[in-house]
């Protein structure tokens, strides 16, 4: 319990961060959205579908891919900077179990702010005469989970391949930005899901694409903490 | 001092460069395929002009919220940073002053900032003779004036965050959210005039327009005022930086 209050602390000033930034521009999507409409689409949409182009889709699901991959940074590598690894691996547990302890508060708190503005969204719009499916949000809660996820995973292992101070974050955008084109290639589509359609509901989105991201995203965090066990600190 | 300000930069600065020009050079030479496959990145560009799909691509596309995003890390410096890694008892002990530390970090910052902002510039003209097409280097230039400027602005709130602010990761976390915030803020009625989102500026964005021969698309000319202005304020985030690192307890 101590090892996950240990990553708690590590993370809460991001998450924290994360969490007030999503509330608060969900909550301004909803209640300017006549001011907020006109930067999100050019031309005049409904309610759901102007939710969906600015939330769901665009501008807040690109923040929420920011900081879920902000939210993998960290482990040993960081804490070799700050002088600091010796007394984590002095302590009585494996580095596995670090490793899992990690992952495991980094996956709930990507679900935190994914499920964020899906309870939002149906909750506040009825303030504004308003209303929005709470199933239809909640699904995009999910999608935004299993994406954020694997998204999250990236930036973990990243923060485990690369010691540099930084480097470890501008690397997990790169690799983000260069996942993000090279599923647009014609042909790679079939062997790569692209994230980013999954998550605002325009890609496949079933049960077998959701399994294979967990699964992907799972072996990403154990192939971090696969290079954690054997690194020399 | 030149030398440590650099030593510290270098990977983020050689990692982004790295970055930015992987993108310049997969735009050019991979244009004939994207617009032969309709690459959905490229579908708006298949029925334009070559200078379309670069603006669109490059210039007002993804290589500019790469840039704009990585500035921030490059931003990273001041003391308070050294003393989370315990060196800034190291560096105040050497015989120079507090200024000179940081002013050379920021000094190493702005003229690899400066590198960064020309990478389009040199690639994307060069690359173009190569794959048998052109792009102006006038035009070119314009951007990376544009995009130093603008990553001026960044680059300083950065470096005054990464001054104020405890931990590791909070600097960029909140330097990134602001850059998002801003957007907002610019297109908030009163204040939508004034053209104040940074990612708007760099891209020129809807004050692009085409040349006679409808065969280049060509930005307006450079409004030098509006740059002094921003680097007026860019300057002020950094005094104030220097200013609160004299001020502060190590």
């Amino acid at each position: 319990m101590m090892l996950f209050y240990k990553a708690w602390l590590e993370s809460r000033t991001r998450f924290l961060l994360g969490l007030l930034v999503i509330a608060g521009l969900s909550t301004v999507f909803v209640f300017y959205n006549h001011d907020v409409r006109t930067v999100v689409t050019d031309h005049d949409v409904s309610y759901g579908e102007y939710i969906w182009r600015g939330i769901f889709k665009g501008q807040l699901r690109d923040i929420y891919v920011i900081l879920t991959l902000l939210l993998g940074w960290g482990g040993l590598d960081r804490e070799r900077t700050h002088g600091t690894a010796g007394h984590t691996l002095a302590l009585p547990v494996s580095r596995w179990r670090l490793i899992a302890a990690r992952g495991l508060t980094g996956i709930v708190e990507t679900a935190a702010l994914a499920i964020l503005p899906a309870s939002l969204i149906p909750a506040l719009s009825p303030f504004i005469h308003e209303s929005y499916p709470w199933l239809l949000a909640l699904q995009f809660g999910a999608l935004w989970t299993v994406g954020g996820i694997l998204i999250f995973a990236i930036g973990f292992l990243a923060s485990v391949l690369f010691a540099g101070e930084y480097s470890a974050a501008i690397a997990a955008i790169a690799l983000l930005f260069g996942y993000s084109i090279t599923t647009d290639l014609p042909g790679i589509e079939h062997y790569l899901v692209d994230i980013h359609d999954v998550m605002n509901g325009s890609g496949p989105h079933g049960f077998t694409t959701l399994a294979a991201i967990s699964i992907t995203a799972a072996a990403t965090i154990w192939l971090a903490g696969y290079i954690t066990a054997r690194r020399d600190y | 001092m030149w030398l440590k300000a650099w030593s510290e930069s270098r990977a983020r600065f050689l990692a982004i460069a790295l970055t930015l020009s992987a993108l310049c050079a997969f735009a050019v030479l991979f244009e004939p395929y994207f617009r032969q496959h309709q690459v959905p990145i490229a579908l708006r560009q298949r029925e334009g002009s070559y200078t379309e799909y670069i603006y669109n691509l490059i210039y007002s596309g993804t290589a500019k919220g790469v840039y704009a995003l990585l500035v921030i890390f490059l931003g990273l410096g001041g003391l308070q940073r050294e003393r989370a890694n315990r060196t800034a008892g190291f560096t105040l002990a050497l015989p120079v002053s507090r200024l000179r530390v940081v002013g050379n970090q920021i000094a190493v910052g702005t003229i690899e900032l400066a590198a960064l902002a020309l990478v389009p510039a040199i690639l994307i003209p060069s690359l173009s003779a190569f794959s048998a097409r052109s792009y102006p280097l006038s035009v070119a230039l314009h951007f990376s004036v544009r995009w130093f400027f603008c990553g001026l602005v960044i680059f300083a709130a950065s470096f005054l965050l990464s001054v104020v602010t405890p931990g590791e990761y909070t600097a960029p976390v909140v330097c990134y959210l602001a850059l998002v915030l801003h957007t907002f803020v610019a297109a908030w009625h009163p204040l939508a005039g004034y053209r104040l989102n940074l990612m708007w500026i760099m891209g020129e964005f809807q004050t692009m327009h085409w040349n006679a021969a409808h065969s280049l698309l060509q930005p307006p000319p450079l409004s030098w005022p509006r740059m002094s202005v921003m680097a007026f304020f860019a300057l002020l985030l950094l005094s104030a930086a220097i200013r609160v690192t004299d001020k502060q307890d190590f």
